[in-house]
């Protein structure tokens, strides 16, 4: 008994040797078990009404014509500025309903914040540059990250305070999906989704040999 | 070059004086961007048509050293959140119009989009949606300096004076990748386009037609005095009307992500072939144009344009048209970036065939361009770029002047380009 409860405790120390206890270390991999970047991963609050307000305000800037980030995960409530940072004005607009918003017209820190009261996936687009596209991922969490080019993030998750694990990218297709895992009394040290179907292309605008423009 | 700094020294003055007077918070409304490019060119071949001779290139023998290139101002304003004006002014240093005119001016409304469908109006003189390398300010070409032959044509000849509207489906916003857009246009003027394609033939270059700008034919056996076109000015003015018909186009893309995008467009100016009004004829030119460009791995894309189409003028004898011609152009061009170094491959291949038997006006030819680039970003305002060009040309009517039908044109360039945005 006394070396059988001793086998997670074991366990425990070495996770805690290589990072918190309570950390979750979340892997996404393509379908041909390739890292993917940038997929968005949070998770989802057992009790959304426990929540602590979101803390602080996130950005979204413009730079260089394009969304940065490209894709902005905040909490719901979240108070989102949107400072242009190019020379040229921007017009940025969602028509993602219930979250959907118009900034007029602006160049540099020219409005209040936009607030996000809705969860779900906002997209962004300008209307002088067709080609601008950018997302804020909003979710019932205030635990979230991106996955770093080895196609992993981790998260800090208090015990007992998250429901699931999910994750979302544009780039998913998500027909046979699976992209929450449901989180019981034990948390698990390391989560692995293997995407089953292929990733569209990223979204690369401005990057490469070509020029794209409305021309 | 003396007028030509002067005219500068004018644009820049406008242009900051415009942006002074704008309010702070209007600021925003306004945006310039000008621009002068300088080259120093080494060029052979025959004397330039922009000099009313037959020469393909812009430049020849007499214009070998120094020259400034063109300098440009282009204007984007916002007379309303979604209502945009646009205005490109060219400066050229030659004689074929006045130093400071137009290329574009026109108003676009961009309704907010409200759905994945997104729609644009345009209503002025613009650009029909053809080439896929003039993509920079001023109508530049990000890869080289002297366009593809399409698209020289096209800075030479076309314009749309009228009415596009545009429809583009974009479900990449609802996660999807692909972009569907759809453009019709109608159009007035544009009557005399075809001109100096049937008589003169491809060229590659990098001046556009400003809207006053008269464009030199050579001297050609049938518009000289006696001749059967006498009534044709020794030049053509491609943007008049001078047979109030209706011209229009059809254009349809699909893009795929930043990846991947192919256009197909039909174009019939309806001009009336007999149509005859201040020394310029109506040319009824149409065509079909497909173009696409894809990135490849390592920062190479390739981009190619394909046109053919035919431009018809004058009475119906002996089964065509006075002057009937079939005129066909094709271009691949490769690219390649490496930080702020990029290199550009371009070969084109261009032909003229001709239906009627009018003599002393044969309009026949065929050849091909090979143009190799190199251009160094040095930064947002400075950059230089050096082009090699070579374009060989089998043209049956340069026996009228005594020139062998067959000739190679080559022109080297390095330049520096300056570009100012606000």
């Amino acid at each position: 008994m006394q070396v059988l409860r001793g086998v997670p405790l074991l366990a425990g120390l070495f996770l805690s040797l290589a990072a918190n206890a309570d950390d979750v270390k979340v892997t996404v991999l393509d379908v041909n078990g390739m890292p993917v970047a940038d997929v968005a991963v949070y998770a989802e609050a057992a009790d959304p009404g426990m929540l602590p307000p979101p803390v602080g305000n996130a950005v979204m800037d413009q730079v260089d014509t394009r969304f940065d980030p490209h894709i902005l995960i905040v909490q719901v409530g979240t108070e989102v500025r949107f400072p242009n940072s190019d020379v040229v004005a921007h017009h940025v607009y969602s028509f993602s309903s219930p979250n959907d918003f118009i900034l007029p017209l602006y160049k540099g820190e020219a409005h209040p914040p936009v607030i996000f009261d809705t969860s779900g996936v906002v997209t962004l687009g300008c209307n002088i540059h067709d080609q601008m596209l950018g997302y804020i991922l909003v979710v019932e969490s205030n635990v979230f990250a991106k996955t770093d080019e080895h196609g992993v993030a981790t998260l800090s998750v208090g015990s007992g305070s998250a429901a699931s694990i999910n994750i979302w990218s544009p780039r998913i297709t998500r027909k046979n999906e699976s992209l929450s895992r449901a989180i019981s009394a034990e948390l698990p040290g390391e989560i692995v989704f293997r995407l089953q179907e292929k990733l569209r292309p990223p979204h690369d605008s401005g990057q490469g040999a070509l020029k794209w423009t409305d021309y | 070059m003396d007028r030509l700094l002067g005219n500068l020294a004018l644009i820049c003055a406008a242009v900051s004086s415009a942006a002074a007077s704008a309010q702070p918070e209007q600021t925003s409304r306004h945006h310039f961007t000008i621009g002068a490019d300088i080259a120093w060119v080494d060029a052979s071949g025959h004397r330039s048509w922009t000099d009313g001779f037959v020469g393909k290139l812009r430049y020849d023998n007499n214009s070998d050293g120094l020259v400034l290139s063109r300098a440009f101002a282009d204007y984007e304003g916002r007379v309303t959140d979604t209502l945009d004006a646009k205005l490109a002014l060219e400066v050229y240093d030659d004689s074929l119009g006045s130093p400071l005119d137009f290329t574009e001016a026109y108003l676009e409304w961009r309704p907010v989009p409200r759905s994945a469908n997104r729609y644009r109006l345009k209503l002025g003189a613009f650009y029909p949606r053809i080439s896929l390398e003039n993509t920079d300010a001023g109508w530049t070409s990000p890869y080289t300096l002297s366009s593809s032959t399409i698209n020289t044509w096209v800075a030479e000849e076309l314009r749309t004076v009228g009415i596009e509207l545009s429809v583009s489906r974009r479900p990449q916003a609802l996660g999807g990748a692909h972009q569907f857009g759809l453009q019709v246009a109608l159009f007035w003027q544009n009557d005399p386009t075809g001109s100096l394609l049937a008589w003169k033939g491809w060229s590659a270059h990098d001046r556009q037609s400003r809207f006053g700008d008269e464009l030199p034919l050579p001297p050609l056996p049938q518009i000289q005095p006696g001749m059967l076109f006498a009534s044709q000015d020794p030049y053509v003015a491609p943007f008049r009307e001078v047979d109030d018909r209706t011209g229009f186009y059809v254009n349809g893309e699909w893009q795929f992500g930043d990846r991947m995008l192919v256009r197909a467009m039909h174009y019939d100016n309806r001009a009336d072939p007999v149509a005859l009004e201040n020394g310029q004829y109506g040319w009824t030119t149409k065509f079909d144009h497909i173009a696409a460009q894809a990135s490849l791995p390592a920062d190479f894309a390739a981009v190619l344009q394909w046109m053919r189409g035919s431009t018809m003028m004058g009475p119906f004898v002996n089964g065509a048209h006075m002057v009937d011609a079939e005129f066909d152009s094709k271009y691949l061009m490769l690219t390649k970036t490496l930080n702020a170094h990029r290199l550009s491959l371009r070969y084109d291949n261009f032909a003229i065939m001709q239906n009627d038997q009018t003599p002393q006006d044969d309009n026949r030819e065929n050849g091909h361009v090979w143009t190799a680039a190199y251009r160094f970003d040095w930064s947002d305002e400075l950059s230089f770029a050096a082009e090699w060009l070579s374009i060989r040309t089998r043209h049956f009517g340069w026996a009228y002047y005594g020139l062998d039908p067959t000739g190679t044109e080559r022109q080297l360039q390095i330049s520096a380009r300056l570009r100012f945005s606000r």
